[in-house]
């Protein structure tokens, strides 16, 4: 009788993620199974017939130079966004928790970035920043700040912090909406208390705060990692990877040396190469979650 | 006194903390000030002097050629329905699994969800070619279903991953509570659980609305007829162009921008507060 | 769980195998049907009226008066046959090349479309369109440009597209720049040069001679050292299909670009497509450009006050003496697939929008810009009473003495599946930018840069 209570009650919580599971599961897993298989064959994107090839793909990408190259350029790439949406996002999310009037406003207008479709972003960057006729390099000869126009996309010293204040431009406010949820869940009576026992406003987030929210922001920084990584577009269509590789990562590797050529078995290689570094990261990721979440519980 | 000290230390960090958002929401606005602008600007305006940023002669005409000429407005109604049924969909599947992970399958869960990331390090353009393949089989190619399921698949991932930190942050001894008071499981869950990680469903609805919303790659893929394609796909479609119109491009633009941005300002206000508001504190 | 969590592994491993190599559906293996009995003959044009059936058309003349003249002519047409419908779709043509090379995976093609003479040598490679020769012959084979004709015809010696309307490039400039420093229009690449840098020494920033565009996301530094290679008569691509980076005049060529690159154009030109140029022109701030007549439309539509400031030339020449020849057309042609129900319909739709007084409409919604695929066709009152056709009289002579024996870059020698890698895979834009970023020695790097080429050529050859 127990036992079928209890199993009746497992039941019940099953149906909880059930739905979640569907979606996923038969969504998922068809297609990611697929791209792992092909990457051991010569399949190519629009003739039919293909052989199996076992490891020659990766044997191939990775005795390539600019796949190495690539790969570099993404981990500067990755780290320097990362760091600065995370320093814009997180301070942004702090100050908006902070103040009381105007708080809707503030938060609006700092979340327009994020409705940016990447088209949009490249071309009204491009335009804005443009070293002939863009609003920017004008200005900052017109008020005296420089004396030639600065060349934002192609002088090789400004081009990579270029493409990363624009990355940052648009990734910040992911950051805030998320950490500020995450400080919003943070419940005030604890704050109240700690003030009475005359705790500072420091003491207090590094005691308060930031346990409370540490496992959302680490969460995020996983997604985050994953996602910048993996862009492609925002670089495709400002620079393209240019001048001279400086700003090409692995995706737009991927997509030049795999999609252009339409061989599908190798563009599936270098991302499952991709896939095992970004999962390499990940359990770096996880181990400091646990630690968290021990500590928490 | 202690508070004294503590009133002038909340109204320093309060200016500081305005002055800080107030250079971040010039920067983050300025660009879609100056697509607004542009947008309104008269044939040629657009060149000229680079600094000059208020239009000269004032026109809808833009606007007119991209609703009118360009149907836009059928492409603006396809997105709204399909970011919206993602997103509604999205995040109540989520907020279901997200807390049956943390409070049934607390161990079993957190393999799973990682598993489920790593769903997320494939690039979308790999998968086009085996998702159309299931969408046709499945008979859902050129269907707004079809693709506020293919939409699903993409964000219940991300939705799950991020909810459960927050489902991880509520106390168990408040769900006790409310049991002992002869609430069962979907009550607690709906009434005591969710208001308190309210923040947390609209930062997930935030990004799931905005994802399909803005995504192109599925909706050129899998819809056939330009009747049936997201704004996204419309939007490319200019850029593509020949001839690229310039004043054209910046009303597309504006177009596509502005809903998710209302987007925003509905789902803070209303939800958050509505739910919160609801709560047994 | 493990057990079982394996067992669906390799369960739907085997799934993705069966999908993986199954003959998919418009890339079999199966010969062209031009012979094959049961096969629907697609240019049976002239075939009997009662044409039956549904058909859809993609296109990608996305906009404005192009888009609204297909369609008259197709609902046209359905009047005139009650039992046909055709559904039209546009996409733009980067977005057309997604959609078909995903789509001929699962079927997802359409029944005829507009195409790019690359891609119609991709579309052939993957037996995925039928021969087109009864439809070119009922519309009137030698009413067509040859060049055109060769282009779409495979080594089995079928014709694969119809031709619809030509592009040529030519060397578009400002004439108010011009007479400001007192220069006559360049005919040879040195007097073009020299004429850029009087024009950016003396602007100082305000406007620029000529841009070398370089982005690797466009092929347009490919494209212009095409045309001074090509104006030299070589070509990039050999008669057998190899890489040609290394002969004397290419390497004149890219030191050429190279010159103008440092001393007439923008820094920022180094990751321009053509969509950059273009705006650079449209601002006022660019003295030379190389494009076709849609230059005309383009400056109309975002810079209407430069319009009587513009005209065009033919492409320079490497000495004084040489024959002005045209360099690089392109030829937009209509293709039906392979996957049609109905490719009589679609052949017989084609052969509807040939009807003069159509096709004249169909050319005059880009004035210049599109040039017909049938000769003689402009000998007609309509058109040349055009408004723009009128303004743009010199400009229109000096296009068609261009159209006259040129091709698709890579196409000179019929259609080459290299000729799409030659342009898509960015390998010249990449050398153009290693040398100026890099300072890599220009010898060095054009043969890197060939060598590059011809191991890329191995995957298609």
């Amino acid at each position: 009788m127990k036992k079928i209570n209890r199993f009746k009650a497992g039941m019940a919580s099953f149906c909880f993620i059930l739905p979640a599971l569907l979606v996923v599961g038969l969504l998922l897993f068809y297609p990611v199974v697929s791209s792992l298989f092909y990457s051991f064959t010569s399949k190519h994107l629009i003739k039919s017939g293909c052989e199996f090839v076992w490891f020659e793909n990766y044997v191939r990408i990775l005795r390539d130079e600019e796949f190495w190259s690539a790969f570099l350029t993404s981990i500067k790439w990755t780290a320097a966004s990362l760091l600065g949406q995370v320093m814009v996002g997180f301070t942004a999310a702090l100050a908006l928790n902070r103040i009381r009037r105007g708080r809707g406003l503030y938060r609006t207008v700092l979340i327009i970035p994020w409705a940016f479709p990447s088209i949009i972003l490249a071309l009204s960057w491009k335009w804005i920043l443009n070293g002939v006729f863009g609003f920017l390099p004008n200005f900052l000869v017109k008020i005296g700040l420089c004396d030639t126009a600065p060349q934002f996309f192609s002088n090789s010293n400004l081009v990579f912090p270029t493409l990363v204040f624009i990355n940052v431009w648009f990734g910040a406010p992911l950051i805030m909406v998320n950490v500020l949820s995450a400080l919003q869940t943070v419940p005030q009576d604890q704050y109240e208390a700690a003030q009475l026992d005359g705790a500072s406003p420091w003491q207090s987030f590094v005691h308060i705060t930031l346990p409370h929210i540490r496992v959302v922001v680490g969460l995020l920084m996983v997604l985050r990692t994953i996602w910048v990584f993996n862009n492609f577009d925002t670089i495709y269509l400002i620079t393209g990877g240019g001048p001279a590789g400086l700003t090409q990562t692995m995706p737009i590797y991927a997509y030049n040396t795999g999609w252009g050529l339409k061989q599908l078995g190798r563009s599936s290689a270098v991302t499952v190469v991709l896939l095992i570094f970004l999962l390499l990261v990940c359990m770096l990721y996880f181990k400091l979650l646990d630690k968290w979440e021990q500590e928490g519980a | 006194m202690a508070n004294k000290k503590a009133l002038r230390r909340g109204w320093f960090g309060r200016t500081v903390s305005y002055v800080y958002l107030t250079v971040l929401s010039v920067a983050a606005a300025f660009p879609l000030l100056w697509i607004l602008l542009s947008s309104v600007k008269g044939k040629g305006e657009m060149t000229g002097d680079p600094t000059a940023f208020l239009p000269k002669a004032f026109t809808l005409d833009n606007y007119t050629t991209v609703i009118g000429q360009l149907g836009f407005g059928g492409n603006i109604v396809n997105s709204v329905v399909v970011a919206f049924s993602t997103t509604l969909i999205a995040v109540a599947v989520s907020a279901l699994g997200a807390y049956g992970v943390v409070r049934f399958f607390p161990r079993f869960g957190k393999k799973i969800t990682r598993v489920l990331i790593t769903t997320y390090m494939f690039p979308p353009i790999l998968l086009a070619v085996p998702y159309s393949i299931v969408m046709g089989k499945a008979g859902l190619m050129n269907n707004r279903g079809g693709l506020i399921i293919v939409y699903l698949s993409f964000s219940v991932p991300y939705a799950i991953w991020l909810l459960v930190g927050f489902f991880q942050t509520v106390p168990l001894e408040i769900e006790e509570a409310a049991r002992v008071d002869g609430a069962g499981k979907l009550q607690v869950f709906a009434q005591v659980v969710l208001p308190i990680v309210a923040p947390g469903l609209v930062a997930v609805a935030i990004y799931t609305f905005i994802n399909a919303w803005n995504e192109f790659l599925y909706s050129l893929i899998l819809m056939n007829s330009s009747g049936k394609m997201t704004v996204a796909v419309a939007l490319k479609s200019l850029e593509g162009q020949e001839v690229m119109d310039w004043g054209v491009m910046m009303a597309a633009a504006a177009l596509v921008v502005i809903p998710s941005v209302l987007f925003f300002m509905l789902i803070q206000k209303k939800i958050a507060y509505g739910l919160a508001a609801g709560s047994v504190k | 769980m493990k057990k079982a969590l394996s067992l669906f592994l390799s369960a739907a491993m085997l799934l993705s195998v069966l999908a993986a190599c199954s003959p998919q559906p418009g890339t079999g293996h199966t010969s062209p049907p031009s012979g094959a009995p049961g096969s629907d003959q697609p240019a049976q044009s002239s075939a009997p009226a009662d044409l039956e059936g549904e058909i859809t058309f993609w296109h990608s003349f996305t906009q404005g008066a192009r888009l609204e003249t297909i369609q008259a002519a197709a609902d046209q047409f359905m009047a005139d046959n009650p039992g046909v419908k055709i559904n039209i779709e546009t996409f733009s043509w980067a977005d057309f090349y997604t959609k078909w090379t995903t789509g001929l995976s699962t079927g997802n093609v359409p029944d005829m479309s507009s195409a790019l003479s690359t891609q119609v040598v991709e579309m052939i490679d993957a037996g995925a369109i039928l021969p087109v020769d009864s439809l070119v012959d009922d519309i009137g084979r030698d009413q067509f440009y040859q060049n055109a004709i060769t282009e779409m015809t495979a080594e089995d010696g079928s014709c694969y597209g119809v031709p619809l309307y030509s592009n040529t490039e030519a060397l578009w400039y400002r004439t108010d720049l011009l007479e400001k420093y007192d220069l006559a229009v360049p005919t040879t690449w040195e007097e073009l040069y020299e004429a850029a840098k009087v024009i950016t020494d003396g602007e100082n920033g305000n406007a620029f001679g000529l841009a070398m565009p370089m982005g690797t996301n466009d092929m347009m530094a490919t494209l212009w050292l095409h045309l001074y290679v090509r104006s030299a008569g070589e070509t990039l691509l050999t008669e057998d299909g190899r890489a040609n980076l290394t002969s004397k005049t290419v390497i004149d060529g890219i030191n050429y670009w190279l010159k103008v690159y440092n001393e007439c154009s923008p820094q920022d030109s180094i990751h321009y497509n053509a969509s950059d140029e273009a705006t650079l022109f449209y601002q006022g701030k660019l003295a030379f450009d190389f494009n076709t007549g849609f230059q005309i439309s383009g400056v109309e539509a975002n810079a209407p006050e430069l319009l009587d400031k513009l005209d065009c030339a033919a492409i320079p020449r490497v000495n004084g003496g040489d024959p002005e020849t045209g360099c690089l057309t392109t030829n937009i042609p209509v293709v039906i697939w392979k996957n049609s129900k109905h490719p009589e319909i679609c052949a017989a739709f084609i052969k509807y929008l040939y009807d003069p007084a159509r096709y004249v409409d169909f050319l005059l919604s880009v004035p210049v810009g599109m040039m017909p695929a049938l000769k003689g066709v402009t000998e007609n009152e309509t058109y040349q009473s055009n408004e723009i056709v009128q303004n743009f009289q010199h400009a229109n002579e000096v296009l068609y003495q261009m159209l006259g024996g040129s091709t698709s870059i890579g196409m000179e020698y019929g259609p080459k599946a290299e000729a799409g890698l030659l342009t898509s895979q960015r390998v010249i834009e990449n050398m153009f930018q290693d040398i100026i970023i890099n300072g890599t020695d220009v010898e060095t790097a054009a043969a890197e840069a060939e060598a590059k080429l011809n191991e890329l050529f191995e995957t298609v050859g």
